[in-house]
């Protein structure tokens, strides 16, 4: 895991990849890569915790992974979001829309 | 859902492919790191060592990724049971008892379960069966065992039918027993006469063909439907068995229908009396005026919304119509209507003797249970130290307690599994040994209700056995138990204990099943002990019944007997023959209503009832009773003489008290049925007519050519007499030497006439008494199995608490103790835990006593020499077991013992 603030909050890192791979398929280290670019470097995905969730979405059908070359003509495991994927995704989404306006509203009281 | 399973299957049955992809997911991870952080301007070694840092621990996250399928579970669960077996069979000793021991007391247990659930717990081959009911009468004064009924009369069957309103439908059957031919040598075989409505009430529709309708049994039409059986065992299982004629008591009788496997009625205890085929009732008009024989039953459906209590109140409305109309005759008779549910007045009989096989059984399987507790206990002992070296390198206690316990269910699986084989092995070759008294025995097998009872115990059992064990491995502290070396010293105190009640547990109930099985055997021999009255040595019977379509006169009756009797007295060998109308002591009930000359009955007593025997030939001489005064039957005494009897001598004695009972008057019936009387020329001794253990009765003999003369106005014109008896031939020679000339007799006046249970008397008699050795032997080899496993329990607990105790035995050795004290030390901790177990046992024995009552013959559930003599015994085994034990720990070399450290 990264230091300090770069834990990345509980539960969300299975949104964060359905988020990330709403846009294009990719393999697992392009997947932590841009999580961490687009998060400005706040959030750091490291592969002990990115490589089992993605093998657990797998599983459940929100993602699909196969082997194919990469731009360096090497061979990666590219993952793509299914129908079942983005279902998750948008509901995950909402769930968290409801959630950050409930913590809002209370920080604010 | 199924792509989760599909994968995971395959990442279980090929781990390699699923490690490899694993494998090449993180290479790659790994290389697209490197080259990223390489864009970034990082040298080779660098990007390469950060790389590395970021991912981490490889084996950690291989692990991570391996657990987040299900299948990661199932794996270690997989690796434990390969550590289980691993380690059982390093000590195949241990694993061996343990899995014998469960599979000894899951089978027994199974078996009798099976028995049980086919007996008592499987519902009745019938559709809805919850809803069929019987019904029976209730006389006043006469004993209605233990169905609390005598069933009903051939005319009642009509009256019930018309007249209540609480059944859907109501049908009656009469058991019958045929001649039959027309397939295969001619033989008496079982069946029944039952009403048309009776298939249907019963919702069984036939295999082939068709039931007989209620137009055919009113017009006694001459149809048949046969049983599974009777179609494979007659007929070959011929398929165009339908309209088939065959021959029943000489009459000609269509086959229409045959009933499906399994399909059994009436449900009546035993295999040999089965019903084999079914006939139209359709009584006879004599039939429709006998209303003081009850011959029949009666099953019902009860209307939808009618309890069986509404029924019965409906029926006993009938009853009562019925006993108003009863002819002048029977006026004082009184009856009232049971009503109950079939399946209860079916298994009744048999309930007792199973729930006592079961507790017998289960305390068998509890003693076991007990042992294998110690078992593990003593292997959770001896590997202390193992088990502190684990907790010590980290292993939780949840993971030591998993692991326990997972071999006790791998033992108790393996257990459960074998026990089922013998369980099938006992019941597939025990069957033929269950006593005739159980009901449904065809009902009886392997099913998956008894495989999962099985299956289900042994892992309760395991569960059960191995908690305390498991939970005193999981608590096994490192420190203290890795200083004193894990084996000296003794084993914890709470551990001891344990094991010491459990012990004591196994005596107790050991001793309780041995004290039943004691007074079982008692009882048995009691019952052969007793006299029956007459000699069963030497002594040879048959049945027979002449057909009455070819002996529709008396004088063909009469004739065929003379004519036997003639012939068999001058075979050689013989000494004596007589017929008589039923057998003694063999299992039947016959009650004959009587009035005594000059006696006046004491209050309550409504009327007496004495077991009726109409006799011809020699047959007190062949029978062996003893004739106390008067004289025997002559063959003076016939048709045309004065009306003669024989009374024993319990009847002599109540009714004319200190008076010669030779010349009084008694006559069948009530007081006031017109009945003639019958002068008292004989007094015999008391035997035992129905059964050797029942109470002896009040017994009136007569001669055969008498008794239609001695039924008075009573009898209907064309009544025949004697048609069916039973042949007593008192041989010089062995009885079964002689069966082949007494059928050839027989065949020599009728060839055409088959003989039924032809046996020597003693051979009839241990039939009837089979029932109470199944019992006797059952339960005692129970007892035994019961006391070699508590004996076993005692030897191991006291073997290793005296293994445990070495050193100090030595140190006592080196101080100067004499061996014999060391030996005293051992027995005296041996005889303590046998005393305790002893003293609740007894307790135990004396409250199942209400149990055992019903079960002994003569003999008092407190029987001192029993309860003495099994209690000394279980005492004195006890102390033996713990002798060799003590031998080994004085035997000690003390100088060994304390190096050895």
């Amino acid at each position: 895991m990264g230091v300090g603030n770069r834990e990345l909050v509980q539960g969300t890192l299975e949104m964060l990849v359905l988020k990330t791979l709403a846009l294009e398929s990719m393999h697992g280290y392009g997947i932590a890569l841009r999580i961490e670019q687009v998060s400005d470097g706040v959030f750091r995905v490291n592969a002990g915790s990115l490589l089992p969730a993605l093998s657990r979405m797998e599983r459940a059908g929100r993602i699909r992974g196969e082997w194919r070359s990469t731009e360096n003509n090497r061979r990666a495991k590219y993952y793509t979001l299914t129908a079942a994927g983005r279902k998750a995704l948008e509901q995950e989404c909402r769930q968290w829309g409801r959630q950050i306006a409930a913590i809002e509203r209370i920080l604010e009281a | 859902m199924l792509r989760s399973l599909m994968a995971g299957l395959r990442a279980l049955i090929r781990p390699s492919e699923r490690n490899a992809q694993i494998e090449e997911e993180l290479r790659t991870f790994f290389a697209a790191s490197v080259e990223d952080k390489l864009r970034l301007g990082m040298s080779q070694e660098n990007a390469e060592r950060e790389a590395r840092a970021e991912i981490g621990s490889r084996e950690m996250v291989r692990h991570n990724i391996w657990s987040a399928g299900w299948e990661s579970a199932v794996d270690s669960f997989l690796r434990e049971l390969r550590v289980t077996a691993r380690q059982l069979r390093k000590s195949p000793g241990f694993a061996a008892t343990a899995i014998l021991t469960l599979a000894f007391g899951i089978g027994a247990t199974t078996a009798i379960f099976s028995i049980v659930e086919g007996v008592l717990l499987r519902p009745l081959p019938f559709a809805d069966p919850g809803r069929l009911v019987v019904l029976g009468d209730t006389v006043p004064g006469i004993s209605m065992g233990s169905n609390g009924h005598i069933g009903v009369t051939m005319p009642q069957i009509l009256t019930y039918e018309r007249e209540t309103r609480g059944f859907a439908a109501l049908g009656g059957f009469e058991q019958a027993g045929y001649e039959f031919s027309g397939a295969g040598a001619p033989a008496e075989i079982s069946a029944a006469r039952v009403t048309a409505s009776i298939f249907a009430l019963l919702g069984v529709a036939p295999l082939m063909g068709r039931t007989f309708t209620q137009q055919e049994d009113d017009r006694s039409q001459q149809v048949t439907v046969i049983s599974y059986a009777m179609w494979h065992s007659r007929f070959h299982a011929d398929p165009q068995i339908l309209g088939r004629k065959i021959e029943l008591n000489r009459k000609t009788y269509e086959i229409i229908g045959v009933m499906p496997r399994g399909f059994e009625f009436p449900l009546i205890p035993g295999q040999s009396d089965q019903s084999r085929l079914w006939v139209p009732l359709s009584p006879t008009p004599d039939e429709l005026q006998e209303a003081a024989a009850w011959c029949c039953g009666m099953v019902g459906r009860l209307e939808p919304g009618v309890t069986s209590a509404q029924a019965q109140q409906d029926a006993g409305r009938v009853a009562q119509q019925i006993t108003r109309n009863f002819p002048a005759y029977m006026s004082s008779q009184r009856i009232g209507a049971k009503v109950r549910p079939l399946a209860e007045d079916t298994v009744a009989q048999a309930r007792p003797l199973l729930r006592i096989l079961f507790l017998a059984v289960a305390v068998v399987l509890f003693i076991a249970c007990a042992n294998l507790a110690g078992l593990l206990l003593v292997r959770v002992i001896r590997r202390r130290r193992e088990i502190a070296v684990r907790r010590a390198l980290g292993a939780s206690g949840a993971a030591l307690l998993r692991q326990s316990l997972v071999e006790t269910l791998a033992l108790s699986f393996a257990g459960g599994l074998i026990g089922l084989g013998l369980a099938a092995l006992a019941v597939r070759v025990g069957i033929s040994f269950l006593p005739e008294s159980l009901p449904r025995v065809e009902s009886i097998r392997l099913d998956w209700h008894v495989v999962l009872f099985a299956m289900g115990t042994a892992l309760l059992t395991g569960l059960l056995c191995g908690l305390a064990p498991a939970l005193a491995a999981a608590r096994t502290g490192v420190n203290e138990t890795l200083k004193d070396g894990g084996l000296t010293g003794s084993a914890s105190g709470a551990q001891a204990r344990l094991r010491s009640a459990l012990v004591v547990a196994e005596i107790a109930v050991a001793l309780v099943l041995l004290i039943a099985s004691g007074l079982l055997l008692r009882s048995f021999e009691k019952l052969r002990d007793v006299d029956p009255g007459f000699r069963t040595d030497h002594l040879l019977t048959a049945n027979y019944r002449l057909p009455q379509t070819q002996y529709s006169r008396q004088v063909a009756i009469d004739t065929f007997n003379s004519t036997l009797l003639r012939r068999l007295e001058r075979l050689p060998g013989i000494e004596a023959v007589g017929i008589t109308s039923y057998l003694p002591a063999s299992g039947m009930v016959r009650n004959s209503t009587f009035v005594a000359d000059g006696y006046v009955p004491t209050e309550g007593t409504e009327v007496d009832i004495a077991w009726p025997s109409s006799v011809m030939g020699d047959y007190f001489r062949a029978a062996g009773i003893p004739l106390l005064s008067g004289r025997l039957f002559s063959g003076a005494d016939n048709v045309k003489a004065p009306l003669v009897c024989i009374v024993n001598h319990m009847l002599a004695e109540h009714f004319w008290p200190g008076q010669d009972p030779i010349g009084k008057r008694l006559r069948w019936g009530y007081p006031k049925t017109p009945t003639p009387w019958m002068t008292v020329v004989g007094v015999m001794g008391n035997i035992k007519q129905m059964a050797v253990d029942a109470p002896t009765q009040y017994e009136i003999y007569q001669p055969s050519s008498q008794l239609m003369a001695s039924y008075g106005k009573l009898v209907p014109p064309g009544l025949l007499n004697a048609q069916a008896g039973s042949i007593v031939l008192r041989t010089a020679l062995p009885p079964d030497s002689m069966i082949e000339s007494l059928r050839a007799t027989v065949l020599s006046i009728d060839p055409q006439l088959p003989l039924t249970k032809v046996h020597s008397m003693d051979e009839a008699l241990s039939r009837t008494e089979a029932p109470h050795w199944f019992n006797a032997a059952l339960i005692s080899s129970f007892a035994a199995a019961a006391v070699l496993l508590a004996l076993m329990g005692i030897y191991s607990v006291i073997a290793f608490s005296a293994a445990m105790r070495t050193r100090e035995m030595a140190i006592r050795i080196a101080l100067g103790s004499q061996r014999a004290d060391i030996v005293r030390l051992v027995l005296i901790s041996g005889a303590k835990l046998a005393v305790t177990g002893v003293l609740i046992g007894l307790a135990g024995a004396a409250a199942a006593s209400n149990l055992l009552r019903s079960f002994l013959f003569q003999v008092s559930p407190f029987d001192l020499r029993v309860l003495a003599l099994a209690a000394i015994a279980v005492f004195s085994l006890a102390l033996l077991a713990s002798v060799l034990p003590a031998r080994r720990a004085a035997a000690v070399d003390p100088n060994g013992a304390l190096r050895g450290e």
